[in-house]
């Protein structure tokens, strides 16, 4: 009797284990892209993310006041000196050894003296501040100083501050933000209704020809939607609609369409029959049961396709491009903006990092408020 | 009296306002040079009344493509490869410029005809006509270092092929690491090795070689290709010259590569690259004291000259109107390059140009390095059809630094180009 339903298997700490290790396996890219976006792009291309959540050892080239500028060099007892700290200010860096050339950067330790020769000498202590000395005056620019230092953990916010808030960044992010959700919004409405009454008609009205329909529906699920791009494109152009909102909607609607109709008509064809029956016994039609009846109960299944289209249409680049962005750049919409951050060579992760957190926001709000339409309407059509 | 006056003048204005149009500007430039290429379009806009703006995309290629098909071009597009420019052309896509222009890019551009031949291409009627104004020049030809790591190993900068190698053996004799080469960049991955290949040409080879050589004329498979492309495997391909070894040349950034220069210890004493590679230096470099630039050396008993590689952008007109040729009348003003020489990173073979606006001692330098050149060559590269050009040479550039044989590379690369004849 080991084996009757409801005992607790033995073998449910590996489950759990699994799962949380799949958890991990799943969270870990993401977790770093969440640090590299509070790190500088020397930082990002210098080491790896990981590496910065704790102090590590880096070698760093730092330099000395310049002896040119004014009042840097001080003759002191005789002797010219400039002093200071490589770092600005005492900073929570500790050097370790140090050198004064690109060819030997582990010659002193710190508080050593260093012989540079000509009479001069530099003295370098654990926090960077340094004492640099000459019997004549010196001139060209700082001494370099070549340091291997214990760096804590530095982060910054300048990522975020550079995306929200610069004045260069902050007009396209906003107006890209409105021009996303005009695109989005409509973009999620639109195909659900008309889905919602195909798929009524597809699962629960007689005639004709509906069980091709629904294959032909079911087949333009695995076309491209690349195929249509240039093709649709100059329909609109034809007609006049041209690049612009009522064309990305148009769009999205269209290559939205097949799987909203097949993800809705399935969880509607699951329905109790007896209810439906009994309703067309009780007189009312076809439009009664569908809004008083159907809507209602396919609930579920509408908000978890509203969740996968907002992502979708949100997530969007390649129909926005083709469909919405024209050449006078009103119409951006936020993800051609993130890439516009990447610069003209491509090179500005952090950036990219940064908006990728930004941009995930709003996703998230509304995956969150909905999610729990979304397990729901994941087991739609399954087996009950 | 005075009433009727002041409306006529009224009407008048009107009028010249009513006669504004929208430009429309299609470019590859985001960020920093963003904000310039608008600097030069607000003054155009400022001085012709015309309501102009301008949208950068990382996939110009793709995009100009399906806009141009699609009906929806901007009026101007701004290629940075020739070759595109030529496709379009040929398909009808672009208006040939005014009379006269292609007679001022001559007078007034230094190699001036040579900017006229590589804006020419050939309508869909086979009639060859002006499509372009180069505007923005880049020079590859360029080795980038750190003076202070010359001066701390007490290295001289070389003036010959012979003493650039000589140089590179004696860094390795000292423990040193000679060069940094990165070959990534996304799904370009490669070209900074066709750049290589392409200086490798004009430093072994005569100029009319390399022209035979991008029109394919010549092929891929020539001797002397693949001699070049052997040169450029003489420096990538062995570990002891490049940071990180020969493997890793294929898979560095070619943005993090010239970092090495700078790095405790440096990973590398030298780098080739653009005039636009500063961009990648750690924040805080500046060019002419921590980093500097020679010009990558031709061998001196090939008596070749000293021939410059570079790159540049066309302006087109990709949808005619009468604003769009205005453009193209403001590009042949001095005022245009002077407001981006100021802004930096732009050189420009416009001879009438005050240098002193340069931004820079540097910018300046490069600039006296595009006008020294005996030849100038325009990226090979970008003037080869797109398969090949930003294609199957890319690819091919990475198997080869991969370690398969130049022979073999090169007849891949032929037969690409045969497939698309």
């Amino acid at each position: 009797m080991d084996n009757i339903a409801g005992k607790k298997s033995g073998l449910s700490w590996a489950v759990n284990l699994s799962v949380a290790l799949l958890v991990m396996l799943w969270l870990f890219p993401t977790a770093g892209l969440f640090v590299s976006s509070f790190r500088t792009a020397d930082q990002i291309s210098s080491n790896g993310w990981w590496q910065s959540l704790f102090v590590s050892e880096q070698n760093v080239v730092l330099r000395s006041a310049d002896p040119d500028d004014e009042g840097v060099q001080l003759l002191v007892d005789g002797v010219y000196t400039v002093q200071g700290n490589l770092y600005g200010e005492a900073g929570k860096s500790e050097i370790l050894v140090w050198g004064t050339t690109s060819r030997e950067i582990d010659t002193y330790t710190a508080g050593e003296t260093a012989d540079l020769g000509d009479g001069e000498t530099i003295t370098v202590q654990a926090n960077g501040d340094y004492v640099w000395t000459g019997t004549t005056e010196m001139t060209g620019r700082g001494q370099r100083v070549f340091a291997t230092a214990a760096t804590p953990p530095e982060f910054t916010f300048e990522n975020y501050r550079n995306m929200l808030f610069d004045e260069s960044n902050v007009e396209g992010m906003a107006k890209a933000f409105f021009n996303t959700l005009t695109v989005t919004i409509p973009a999620t409405i639109i195909p659900i209704m008309i889905a919602a009454f195909a798929a009524y008609a597809l699962a629960w009205m007689d005639f004709p020809g509906r069980a091709i329909l629904v294959a032909i529906v079911v087949g333009l699920l695995v076309v491209p939607l690349q195929l249509a791009l240039i093709p649709l494109l100059r329909l609109h152009l034809g007609i006049g609609i041209g690049k612009g909102y009522l064309g990305v909607w148009l769009a999205h609607t269209g290559f939205g369409l097949p799987l909203a109709i097949y993800l809705l008509r399935n969880y509607m064809v699951g329905l109790p029959r007896d209810i439906i029956e009994n309703a067309k016994v009780d007189g009312a039609t076809d439009f009664q049961i569908f809004t008083k009846i159907i809507l209602p109960l396919s609930f579920p299944a509408l908000a978890s396709f509203a969740i996968f289209q907002f992502l979708w249409t949100w997530n969007d680049l390649l129909v926005a491009k083709v469909f919405l962005i024209d050449s006078t750049g009103e119409t951006t919409v936020m993800t051609n903006q993130i890439v516009e951050l990447l610069g003209t060579r491509g090179g500005n992760w952090e950036i990219l990092a940064t908006a990728a957190f930004v941009s995930i926001s709003v996703p998230l709000v509304v995956f969150f408020a909905m999610q729990k339409y979304l397990v729901r309407g994941l087991l739609a059509g399954s087996v009950k | 009296m005075k009433k009727s006056l002041y409306m006529g003048v009224a009407a008048m204005a009107l009028g010249t306002v009513a006669q504004a149009e929208q430009l429309t500007v299609f470019g590859t430039w985001l960020g920093e040079e963003q904000v310039t290429v608008e600097m030069v379009l607000a003054d155009f806009a400022a001085k012709s009344g015309h309501d102009v703006s301008y949208v950068g995309s990382d996939s110009f290629e793709q995009q100009i493509l399906i806009d141009a098909e699609a009906g929806s071009a901007p009026n101007i597009a701004v290629f940075p490869q020739p070759g595109l420019a030529s496709d379009m052309a040929g398909r009808g896509f672009l208006t040939p410029l005014r009379d006269g222009v292609g007679d001022w890019i001559v007078d007034n551009y230094a190699a001036g005809q040579s900017w006229v031949d590589l804006a020419t291409y050939n309508d869909p009627d086979g009639a060859a006509n002006l499509y372009g104004i180069f505007f923005r020049v880049d020079v590859k030809s360029l080795v980038w270092y750190s003076p202070e790591n010359f001066e701390d190993a007490g290295y001289d900068i070389p003036t010959s092929m012979e003493d650039l190698k000589a140089l590179t053996d004696q860094i390795v004799a000292d423990g040193g690491t000679p060069w940094c080469i990165g070959l990534g960049s996304g799904a370009a991955t490669g070209w900074p090795a066709t750049d290589w290949v392409e200086e490798m040409m004009l430093r072994t080879q005569a100029p009319d070689v390399y022209d035979r050589w991008v029109s394919n004329e010549m092929p891929f498979t020539d001797p002397a290709v693949v001699g070049a492309i052997e040169e450029f495997g003489a420096f990538a391909r062995n570990d002891a010259y490049v940071a990180g070894g020969a493997g890793a040349v294929a898979s560095t950034d070619f943005r993090d590569s010239p970092k090495g220069l700078f790095s405790s210890p440096p990973q590398c004493y030298m780098h080739r690259q653009a005039s636009f590679i500063p961009a990648f230096f750690p924040e805080g470099t500046v060019v002419g004291e921590d980093a500097d630039f020679f010009y990558f050396p031709a061998y001196a008993d090939k008596d070749l000259g000293s021939p410059v590689l570079g790159a540049g952008t066309v302006w087109t007109i990709t949808n005619e109107n009468e604003a769009a040729h205005e453009l193209i009348e403001y590009i042949k003003t001095t005022d245009a390059h002077e407001i981006w020489m100021g802004r930096g990173g732009f050189l420009t073979p416009h001879k009438g140009v005050d240098t002193s606006k340069f931004l820079d001692e540097a910018t300046k330098k490069m600039n006296d390095v595009l006008l020294a050149a005996t030849t100038f060559r325009f990226d090979g590269s970008d003037l080869m059809p797109g398969a090949v050009g930003a294609g199957s040479f890319w690819t091919g550039m990475v198997d080869y630094a991969g370690g398969k044989d130049a022979a073999e590379v090169a007849e891949g690369i032929q037969q690409s180009w045969d497939a698309i004849k």
